[in-house]
């Protein structure tokens, strides 16, 4: 609740703080924290790797824009309506690919993620090919064009605060318990009766679902959508993230994405250096910070002020 | 038929380069039961210290050994900072492997720039040619350096004592360890072999592709799916699932669609995962979720 609070109390600081960079900060923060967020939901809690989810991204975000140049169908029921379809086919992949465990579900996902993105570079008559998809109408609300940045801030930070408070419920229901077990081992989950596969699959639908959520927003945000921003290097991304947090936070991966975010815009000037910062923070979090690198700073310090408060009392 | 033939030749060529990572990978994988992700990497820092050395003026014999042993070193110590740690852990070991790739990519990318690097080609660059087909004579070398490596590879993993222990080591760790076998080392070993025959492999291939920072990924992916397509563990397994792999690539490149090829390949990996996870010529057993 504290934190919900905090989190809010920051975004009403970025909004009215009147500088446009940090609403601009805020807004790329949020769209990539609901991928984020449902990696975390299936790599952190299930244990279940995936190197594609770049390629949910960019279904949804490809998905959103054709829905609303073919149909005409307005942003934000277009952006829901390609979710739900994105999650159809996260459930499919996953029937697919849930017969596999470890390297090979990293490979058989990292295959997913580049067939889709070789889809949309060759797809010219449909995604407009490495030229890319301009002209995306921007989201509006009840006829309103939401154009600033300070306008799409509370409709991307609606939507993640709302699956974030989805997430925790999911994690504290018994379905959670079984997902957290899963990851453990599923021999023995399966052994208690629960239908393993099914489950797998379910949160790698509810993980897609949220993948297209930000994508389809990300679309109707920058108007304009090209392959690149989908690769595997987005995939990869999204994994650091998720390590950086701790793997299974959902409120930890709220952290990852905005660390992310900074570092590479902090490193943008000096150019390719930002790829190795997030190898090297990759490897590093992964091997000293199994617990999230929030969670490996703070705990070390709140151990030390604890011993010297005893110390003191003493 | 002319183009068959031609398609035939190239894709075993191609198929010839997956087969030679493809190798690589069982090096690893059947010592520690790590599939390195970075597998690919190792062939592009092989193939641009060699052109670098190259530009220097050094003679090419002795830069392709300096470049092999430079990756060699590259992979030691990768294996003793980066992959130590984490070694039981399959999904953290992925993670870990991928993260280096990316460290990789990028030194290189700050070192060598981001543009292609061509290399002279061994044997001069005159074609030969079969039945109606041509062939660039560094083609044999990637060939016969593909055949050599399986072969070799294969004989040290069923003939010699080190051998041995390398399989006692994948098969159970802990066990291998009580009879006095030193996994660690192992490890180790694995590795500089591994990093040795990916930089081989880089190196070979750099007269006929372009090498870039950004041209490991592909070969990495390229090499698992030959891994996958002969099953995973043997070294003639992947060399020879390489081959088909590149075969079909250029089947499917001259009569489909070459944007589409590298989509193929993928399409290729999943079936197999998905309906035979164990490959042509291994067991199904480990792999099923």
């Amino acid at each position: 609740m504290i934190r919900m609070l905090l989190l809010l109390a920051t975004l009403a600081a970025c909004t009215f703080a009147g500088s446009d960079y940090a609403v601009s900060l805020a807004v790329v923060i949020g769209l990539q924290a609901l991928p984020a967020l449902g990696l975390t939901l299936l790599t952190g809690y299930t244990g279940q790797i995936s190197l594609g989810h770049a390629a949910f991204y960019g279904l949804g975000a490809y998905g959103a824009a054709l829905l609303s140049r073919a149909i005409g169908i307005s942003p934000l029921p277009g952006v829901f309506l390609a979710s739900l379809l994105v999650g159809g086919i996260a459930w499919a992949i996953g029937w697919l690919v849930f017969r596999l465990k470890g390297h090979h579900l990293a490979m058989a996902t990292l295959a997913f993620g580049i067939i889709v993105q070789i889809a949309f570079v060759e797809m010219h008559g449909l995604t407009g090919g490495p030229n890319g998809l301009s002209g995306i109408a921007p989201l509006s609300l009840f006829g309103t064009d939401l154009i600033t940045d300070a306008q799409v801030l509370p409709i991307v930070w609606g939507a993640l605060i709302l699956a974030l408070l989805l997430a925790q419920n999911l994690i504290a229901s018994p379905v959670g318990l079984v997902m957290r077990a899963i990851a453990e081992g599923d021999r023995v989950v399966g052994s208690l009766g629960n239908d393993v596969a099914a489950v797998k699959r379910k949160v790698m639908m509810l993980s897609g679902f949220l993948c297209a959520v930000g994508g389809g927003l990300y679309a109707h945000y920058v108007g304009y959508l090209s392959p690149g921003p989908f690769d595997v290097g987005f995939s990869v991304r999204l994994l650091l993230m998720v390590a950086l947090g701790g793997f299974a936070n959902v409120w930890g991966v709220l952290f990852g994405v905005a660390f992310v975010t900074l570092v590479g815009e902090a490193l943008k000037p000096l150019g390719a250096f930002d790829v190795i910062a997030y190898g090297v923070l990759l490897v590093v979090s992964v091997i000293f910070f199994p617990e999230g690198l929030f969670a490996g700073i703070a705990t070390p310090i709140a151990v030390q002020v604890r011993r010297l408060k005893k110390g003191i009392a003493r | 038929m002319t183009d068959a033939l031609q398609f035939l030749l190239s894709g075993i060529v191609v198929g010839s380069i997956y087969g030679l990572i493809g190798v690589g990978f069982t090096c690893i994988y059947n010592v520690t039961g790590i599939v390195n992700f970075a597998q690919g990497d190792f062939a592009m820092v092989g193939a641009m210290s060699a052109i670098t050395l190259l530009a220097f003026g050094v003679p090419l014999p002795l830069a392709v050994l300096l470049a092999v042993i430079a990756t060699c070193l590259v992979a030691a110590v990768i294996e003793r900072t980066a992959i130590r740690p984490v070694r039981s852990d399959v999904v953290r070991g992925i993670i870990v492997t991928i993260g280096i790739g990316v460290i990789l990519h990028g030194v290189a990318a700050l070192v060598w720039g981001t543009d292609a690097q061509p290399m002279p080609a061994f044997s001069g660059d005159a074609p030969l040619r079969i039945g109606g087909a041509t062939i660039a004579p560094q083609a044999l070398w990637v060939i016969g350096t593909a055949l050599a490596a399986m072969i070799a590879l294969e004989l040290l993993f069923r003939k010699t004592f080190l051998g041995q222990m390398f399989r006692a080591c994948a098969i159970n760790p802990f066990a291998a360890g009580l009879v006095g076998i030193r996994v660690g080392t192992m490890s180790l070993i694995s590795f500089i072999v591994s990093g040795a025959l990916g930089a081989i492999a880089g190196i070979v291939v750099a007269p006929i592709a372009l090498t870039q920072y950004d041209s490991g990924l592909q070969l990495g992916i390229k090499g698992f799916v030959a891994c996958i397509v002969g099953g995973f563990g043997g070294p003639i397994g992947a060399a020879l699932g390489g081959i088909l792999l590149g075969i079909l690539e250029a089947f499917a490149a001259g009569y489909v669609s070459s944007g589409y090829k590298n989509a193929i390949a993928f399409v290729l990996l999943l079936a197999f995962l998905l309906f035979r996870p164990g490959g042509l010529f291994g067991d199904m057993e480990k792999v099923r979720g």
